[in-house]
């Protein structure tokens, strides 16, 4: 199985980075999430996931350090974590770890929102890197 | 010759006034926009929102949040299109700026038969806390989606992003058409 890997860009639209790893189970989505055609954009990575849980059935490691994203974004989002939560209900091994800048109230919200949704377990991570992670790609497309 | 002032003339009837157009603007107004909201326009119009107004991260990143989904609105469900080959759709646009918060407008015209609709979930929103707002947003973006990529909470979470009510003023045009407008404020 190979890994998914996505270069973030920011261009008219903003793709999120994205290193999904089937070695490792270990799944990363970064950035910030605004695309021209959202499901189009994520119905890859939902059906990397549901291939690695039906051929794998591996431990997966999920984390997310997205500091925007739109509706659109949120419904994909949503998918994708209700597809790891039933993957745990069938015995599979799930962590998701969601990294924030702990003074975005939002977005702190936005994650209760989808543990509630889910009743996924997600471990909130407070972080002052992600506002960085921003400022260097400003500066790349500088 | 009398080609030639004819040729004035029919100019000078055409020109569009623009004194009068700058003299609508006080001095509160940072950002307008017309035109057409295809995603070139709406990146730069984004990159400057986020950008400029970045003096206060908070407000900026609230209002780009709101700008997004309200400009998505226009783009996708605007009933007046251009005639310059794109196919979103034509609104216009302001961000104004008072001591204790932004103001972020958006309009467009809608055919009177959505706007019962539009009014009604805004009164809805409008009549929700917080709690009870995040509450239908779940059960809003668990819905099956009746159109491809669009979640159908974009109001919902201008809504919440604000924390404040949702302005709305609806102006008949004629039997067809209405202009929507929507007011958003984003406290610093």
């Amino acid at each position: 199985m190979e890994n998914l890997i996505v270069e973030g860009s920011h261009g008219v639209y903003f793709v999120p980075y994205v290193n999904f790893n089937a070695e490792t189970g270990e799944c990363e989505l970064a950035g910030e999430s605004y695309l021209e055609d959202t499901v189009l954009f994520y119905n890859p990575l939902l059906q990397w996931l549901e291939n690695y849980i039906n051929k794998k059935r591996e431990a997966i490691k999920f984390n997310i350090k997205l500091t925007y994203f739109n509706t659109s974004s949120s419904r994909c989002l949503l998918d994708i974590l209700n597809m790891l939560k039933d993957y745990e209900d069938e015995g599979g091994e799930v962590a998701v770890n969601w990294y924030y800048d702990e003074e975005d109230i939002d977005m702190q919200e936005e994650i209760e929102d989808y543990e509630i949704d889910t009743g996924l377990h997600i471990h909130l991570i407070p972080s002052t890197d992600l506002v960085k992670h921003d400022d260097s790609e400003q500066d790349e497309e500088d | 010759m009398e080609a030639n002032n004819l040729e004035k003339k029919v100019l000078d009837t055409n020109k569009f006034d623009l004194f009068k157009y700058h003299s609508l603007f006080s001095q509160n107004v940072q950002i307008s926009y017309k035109g057409p909201f295809d995603g070139k326009v709406l990146s730069v119009l984004g990159t400057y929102i986020k950008f400029t107004i970045g003096k206060n991260p908070k407000a900026s990143k609230k209002i780009f949040n709101i700008f997004i989904e309200l400009a998505q609105n226009i783009a996708h469900y605007s009933a007046e299109k251009n005639s310059f080959g794109v196919e979103e759709g034509v609104g216009s646009l302001v961000i104004a700026e008072y001591p204790e918060y932004y103001a972020f407008s958006t309009g467009n015209i809608v055919k009177n038969e959505d706007v019962i609709v539009i009014i009604e979930k805004i009164e809805l929103i409008n009549s929700l806390d917080r709690e009870q707002l995040r509450e239908y947003k779940r059960v809003q973006r668990n819905l099956p989606q009746r159109e491809k990529g669009n979640a159908n909470i974009g109001l919902i979470q201008v809504a919440l992003t604000s924390a404040n009510p949702l302005d709305i003023e609806v102006t008949l045009i004629d039997d067809k058409y209405s202009f929507f407008a929507i007011t958003v404020k984003v406290d610093k």
